[in-house]
């Protein structure tokens, strides 16, 4: 038992209704409990509570916290909520650490909810797809998500299945943390950044778009890019205020037709005032599914040395108005249009040169830098993929309009 | 949490890049406070531009006239540029490797676009030196040169519009004490030259 946790547990409950239990106090008398008198630490927990109850002249309630006993949904679960429910498990997940034994989601007609058994609560464990009825667990706030906490005071049982029911499908724009249900189509897929990853890539629905993750795990599937998936039970993660999909919790099913998608189009003017390492002609890795830009010594961070690497052309760098900036990222058929050098006149560049690869770097800046651009494209995470872009020119209509201004007002 | 996985790739504060502000000469040579935003070794250093806002980053584009190599173990150039309002200076030494090298390739005269950071320098005798240390300096035509004297035109005017309404243009008013209509002549000036 952890005396500490169970103690908060209990002072929290009082502070609740206005009441101050000293929880060091609390601590003290679980420990004599249970180590000295050797009281089973779920009942030292009810002794310590009913008599705090008395000592403020709270009626008594038997075990777990007030309304412990009475079956909630789990859509309207409010955090410090003692609570019993009856639902199913519709994801099981890789505890992130030894004290928990269990993690995933459980879900019941109204809503879904992330859980966690402690190690501690020495609970039979969950099987996914089940039903169980959960009494007196406590909902929780981990970073701002509620969470379903089954602690040593908490009971599972198996039960009958419920009825079948499908989970609410929340419109892309309206997702927040915690979990959700979407439909969308895979937009776009990326490079994966980072070897535990599997697929990332960018959802789309009529409301907007969000940033979806699969990481690494045995079973896990691909999404086919342009295929309108029903997606159940996916974690949402917030990150600096932006909201994430994590689909390993979910349950994917593709779907015949199409939706129309947010364009979600982002239009950029400025000065090309950067642009940054990586840019230019490009080594990518051969191997299926990875696509990283190899290093120098054609070295893939994931599969080591490839020889047989692909060429590729992309641009990266500082889009500035004076006012903002936007890293722009844009790919290979727009680059041949604006530098003017096409893959394979900056293959045999690269091949002719004692500069290699770094002169193809400097006649593109040379071509670019300083130059004004207009980039349209999708915006995400303050960068624009950039879908079409071309320089500006002067235009005497602007300088008319600043001559006016300029001379109008003094 | 409740995942393992989460533990993924470290992610960082999102960056932001300084904009880089569009200033006139004739104006980039009247400033003369600087300043540090924090106390922290690398908070970034800004000079205040008289028509009132703060700017640690500049793009220019004038004409390269004059560009000079100096140091003998410490090589780094100098250069003029000049634009419709007046003359700058430039330069670029070791710890500008790209743009030094890129000065070196110039032969003046050239139309220039500059990315850099403005320094204040106050000589012995008690005058306010402005140089810019240039990350990148390209050879460009006359038409992004036209195009960036819109650009200057358009946001100074911008500054001129917020005179008075913003803190930094606040302080400006009361260090300064130009009359923003100054700038706006400048503005107007500059345009004008355009036309012919």
């Amino acid at each position: 038992m952890d005396f500490s946790e169970t103690a908060e547990r209990i002072s929290q409950k009082f502070a609740q209704k206005g009441y101050e239990a000293d929880k060091s106090s609390i601590e003290k008398k679980l420990r004599r409990l249970v180590q000295e008198f050797g009281v089973p630490p779920a009942e030292a927990e009810r002794t310590v509570t009913n008599e705090l109850s008395k000592q403020f002249s709270i009626p008594p309630t038997s075990g777990g916290g007030p309304g412990a006993e009475q079956e909630k949904e789990i859509n309207g679960l409010s955090p410090g909520e003692w609570v019993t429910l009856n639902g199913k498990v519709v994801a099981l997940t890789r505890p992130p650490s030894q004290v928990i034994a269990q993690t995933g989601i459980f879900a019941d007609p109204t809503g879904a909810i992330r859980f966690v058994v402690w190690a501690k609560a020495n609970a039979t464990p969950m099987e996914m797809g089940k039903w169980y009825r959960i009494e007196s667990a406590v909902v929780d706030e981990y970073k701002g998500v509620a969470n379903l906490k089954i602690h040593s005071g908490s009971t599972v049982k198996e039960i009958e299945p419920g009825p079948s029911f499908f989970p609410q499908v929340t419109p892309v724009r309206d997702l927040a943390p915690g979990v959700g249900s979407v439909r969308a189509k895979v937009i776009q897929e990326w490079e994966v950044t980072h070897e535990r990853m599997f697929q990332s890539g960018l959802l789309a629905d009529e409301s907007g778009t969000i940033k979806f993750v699969i990481w690494r795990e045995d079973g896990v599937e691909r999404l086919e890019e342009g295929k309108v998936y029903n997606i159940f039970y996916a974690q949402v993660d917030e990150y600096n205020g932006r909201l994430s999909l994590n689909l390993n919790t979910a349950t994917c099913l593709a779907e015949e037709g199409d939706i129309e998608v947010a364009s979600g189009d982002t239009t950029a003017t400025g000065a090309f005032v950067s642009l940054t390492q990586g840019s230019g002609l490009v080594k990518r890795c051969p191997v299926e599914g990875c696509n990283r830009v190899l290093s120098r010594q054609n070295y893939c961070p994931v599969h080591e040395i490839q020889p047989d690497f692909k060429y590729d052309l992309r641009i990266k760098g500082w889009l500035d108005n004076g006012e903002k900036t936007w890293d722009v990222l844009v790919q290979k058929a727009n680059v041949e249009t604006l530098t003017g050098i096409t893959l394979d006149q900056a293959v045999e560049i690269a091949e002719n040169n004692p500069l290699g690869m770094d002169e193809v770097f400097l006649r593109m800046r040379d071509t670019i830098l300083g130059r004004y651009l207009t980039c349209r494209g999708r915006e995400i995470e303050g960068r624009i993929l950039v879908s079409s872009c071309s320089f500006e020119h002067f235009s005497p209509d602007t300088l008319a309009a600043l001559l006016n201004r300029a001379g109008g007002e003094s | 949490m409740a995942n393992g996985a989460r533990t993924g790739p470290r992610r960082d504060a999102p960056f932001e890049r300084e904009a880089a502000r569009r200033v006139f000469s004739q104006e980039l040579r009247e400033a003369r406070i600087h300043f540090k935003d924090g106390e922290d070794e690398k908070s970034p250093t800004y000079v205040l531009l008289p028509s009132g806002e703060r700017c640690n980053r500049v793009f220019l584009v004038g004409t390269l006239t004059e560009k000079r190599k100096q140091g003998e173990q410490n090589v780094f150039y100098r250069g003029r540029v000049v634009d419709p309002t007046g003359t700058f200076m430039i330069m670029a030494g070791s710890y500008q490797p790209e743009a030094m090298q890129q000065i070196a390739r110039i032969e003046p005269p050239a139309f220039v676009a500059i990315v850099g950071k403005p320094n204040v320098y106050e000589t012995p005798d008690g005058t306010f030196l402005i140089t810019i240390r240039c990350e990148s300096v390209t050879v460009v035509d006359k038409e992004v040169r036209d195009t960036w004297v819109l650009d200057a035109a358009e946001r100074t005017l911008d500054r001129l519009d917020r005179f008075g309404t913003t803190p930094d243009s606040e302080r400006a008013k009361k260090e300064y004490g130009i009359d923003p209509a100054l700038w706006r002549k400048m503005v107007y000036d500059a345009l004008a030259q355009m036309k012919l």
